[in-house]
C-alpha cells in the first residue's frame, strides 16, 4: 500500500489565514493613508487651503431665516410689484410683506437667546441666483396677473424652508418655532392659491380645458421640499414665458 | 490498490476556531478604520437621534388626533355635493394619509387610537368650514407643539410636514367660510 501524504506548507486552512491577515492588514493601511495626490507634477504647484469645517447650527439656521424673511419682505414691496398690483391684490400683498418684516423681531428674540447675532440683509446668493430675475422679468412684462404667481412662490419657498430646516436644527424648541413660522408662509400661500383660483374648486389639482394645470390650493397632503417653480414676464416669441426656478437654502446660501 | 490519505498533524496550528477568530478580528480592524483615519463625523456622533423611543407616547397622541379628524370629516361631508364634496374629501384623505404614516412610523408602538368626532359639523358649506377651520388650527398647533417635545429628527420632519399642509387648510377653509384674506392670514 503506498501512502501519499498532502500536508503541504501551504494548505486551505493556511490560505485563508493568511487572508484574513492581509485584508486586516490592507484595511489599516488604507485608513492610515494620506489624501496627497502621488501624481508626479512639473513646476510649481498651487497650494490649497482647505476650508475649515463650520457645523450648521440652530443660529445660523435662525439667521439664514431672517435672511429668507428679508428678501420676501423685499421683492413682495418692490416697485416692479407694487406699480402693477391690481387695487384687489395690492393690500393683500403689502400684508404679507409686513408679515414678514414682523416675523424678523421673533427670529432675532431666538437669535440672542441663543447668543447669537442677528442678520439684517437679504440672502444675496439666493437673491442673486433667482430672487432678481424675478423682479426683472415682472418688471419686463408689465403684466398685473404676475404679481399673484410670483407672491405665491415666494410664500411657498418660505414655508418649504422652514420645513427644510426642521431636519437640520438641533434643539426640539427651535424646531417647533421654525414649524409656526413657516406655518404663516402657508397660510399666505393658501390665500394667494385662492385669490388665483378661488373657491372650494380650487382646492385639488386640477388642469383647464386646454389641458394646462390650474393652480391648486391643495397641491399635496405633505409639505412639499421640491424646487418652486413660476413663470414669470413676457411671452416671447414662441408663445411661452420663462420659467424661474426657487430652491430653499443649501449650504452654500446660509449665513454662517 | 493505492490509497490517499491525508495526514493530520497531531496538533494543528490553524483551528476552524482560530480562523473565525482572525476574520472577526479583521472585519473589526475595518469596520475602526474611518476612526483611524480621522474622518468620522463628529455631527454624526453627536448629533440627535433619528427615532427616540421616549417619543412614541407624544406620537401616539400625534396620531389619536389625526383618527379623529378623519372621523370629523367623514360627518362632515355627509350632505355636501360637488366642488364643495370633491374639495372637503381631499382634505378627509390628507388626515387618512396622515393618521396611516404615523401608524406606519409607530408600528407596533401604536397604541390603539380614539376614532371618536371631534365635533358635528353641520349646515352650510360656510357653516361647516368654519368649524372645520377651527379644528385644522387646533391640530396644527398640537403637533407643532409635539414637535417642540421630541427628539427624534425623523418624526419631526413627519410632523413638521404635516403643519405645513394643516395650515394650508385652515386658511382655505377660513375663506370659504367668508373671512377677507387678511383676516383669513391669522397671527
Amino acid at each position: 500500500m503506498k501512502k501519499t501524504s498532502t500536508s503541504s506548507a501551504i494548505s486551505r486552512r493556511t490560505m485563508l489565514r493568511s487572508s484574513g491577515a492581509l485584508a486586516a492588514t490592507t484595511a489599516v493601511l488604507a485608513a492610515c493613508s494620506s489624501t496627497r495626490p502621488s501624481v508626479a507634477r512639473i513646476g510649481e504647484s498651487p497650494t490649497t487651503v482647505k476650508l475649515e469645517e463650520v457645523a450648521v447650527t440652530d443660529v445660523i439656521l435662525l439667521r439664514t431665516a431672517m435672511s429668507m424673511e428679508i428678501m420676501a419682505a423685499a421683492m413682495l414691496s418692490d416697485s416692479a410689484v407694487t406699480a402693477i398690483a391690481s387695487k384687489d391684490t395690492a393690500p393683500v400683498i403689502a400684508a404679507f410683506a409686513a408679515g414678514h418684516t414682523s416675523q424678523l423681531e421673533d427670529l432675532r428674540v431666538l437669535i440672542s437667546a441663543r447668543n447669537g447675532e442677528a442678520y439684517t440683509e437679504t440672502n444675496a446668493k439666493l437673491m442673486q441666483a433667482y430672487g432678481q430675475t424675478a423682479l426683472d422679468l415682472v418688471a419686463s412684462g408689465k403684466l398685473a396677473t404676475d404679481t399673484l404667481p410670483l407672491t405665491l412662490a415666494i410664500e411657498t419657498l418660505i414655508a418649504s424652508t422652514y420645513q427644510y430646516f426642521v431636519s437640520l436644527a438641533t434643539e426640539p424648541a427651535v424646531r417647533a418655532d421654525l414649524v409656526r413660522l413657516g406655518g404663516r408662509s402657508s397660510r399666505r400661500a393658501a390665500i394667494t392659491a385662492q385669490l388665483i383660483n378661488g373657491g372650494t374648486g380650487g382646492f385639488a389639482p386640477a388642469n383647464d380645458k386646454d389641458g394646462v394645470a390650474l393652480v391648486a390650493t391643495l397641491p399635496s397632503a405633505f409639505g412639499s421640499l421640491s424646487t418652486v417653480q413660476v413663470q414669470l414676464g413676457p411671452v416671447n416669441e414662441v408663445g411661452s414665458r420663462t420659467t424661474v426656478l426657487m430652491d430653499t437654502p443649501s449650504l452654500n446660501s446660509l449665513i454662517y | 490498490m493505492d490509497t490517499h490519505q491525508v495526514e493530520s498533524p497531531d496538533m494543528s496550528m490553524t483551528t476552524r476556531r482560530r480562523l473565525i477568530a482572525s476574520l472577526l478580528a479583521g472585519g473589526a480592524v475595518i469596520a475602526a478604520a474611518p476612526l483611524f483615519a480621522g474622518q468620522a463625523s463628529a455631527a454624526e456622533a453627536g448629533g440627535p437621534p433619528q427615532r427616540d423611543p421616549a417619543d412614541n407616547e407624544a406620537l401616539n397622541s400625534s396620531l389619536e388626533r389625526e383618527s379623529r379628524m378623519v372621523a370629523t370629516y367623514r360627518k362632515a361631508i355627509v350632505g355636501l355635493t360637488e366642488n364643495d364634496l370633491i374639495a372637503m374629501t381631499l382634505i378627509l384623505d390628507h388626515h387618512v394619509a396622515y393618521a396611516q404614516a404615523l401608524t406606519g412610523y409607530l408600528a407596533v408602538d401604536v397604541v390603539n387610537p380614539s376614532s371618536a368626532p371631534l365635533a358635528s359639523p353641520a349646515g352650510s358649506v360656510a357653516s361647516i368650514a368654519r368649524q372645520l377651520a377651527t379644528l385644522e388650527d387646533q391640530t396644527a398647533t398640537i403637533h407643532t407643539n409635539i414637535i417642540g417635545t421630541i427628539k427624534g429628527i425623523d418624526a419631526a420632519m413627519l410632523l413638521a410636514s404635516i403643519v405645513t399642509v394643516e395650515t394650508r387648510h385652515a386658511a382655505a377653509l377660513e375663506l370659504i367660510a367668508g373671512s377677507s384674506p387678511i383676516a383669513a392670514i391669522g397671527n
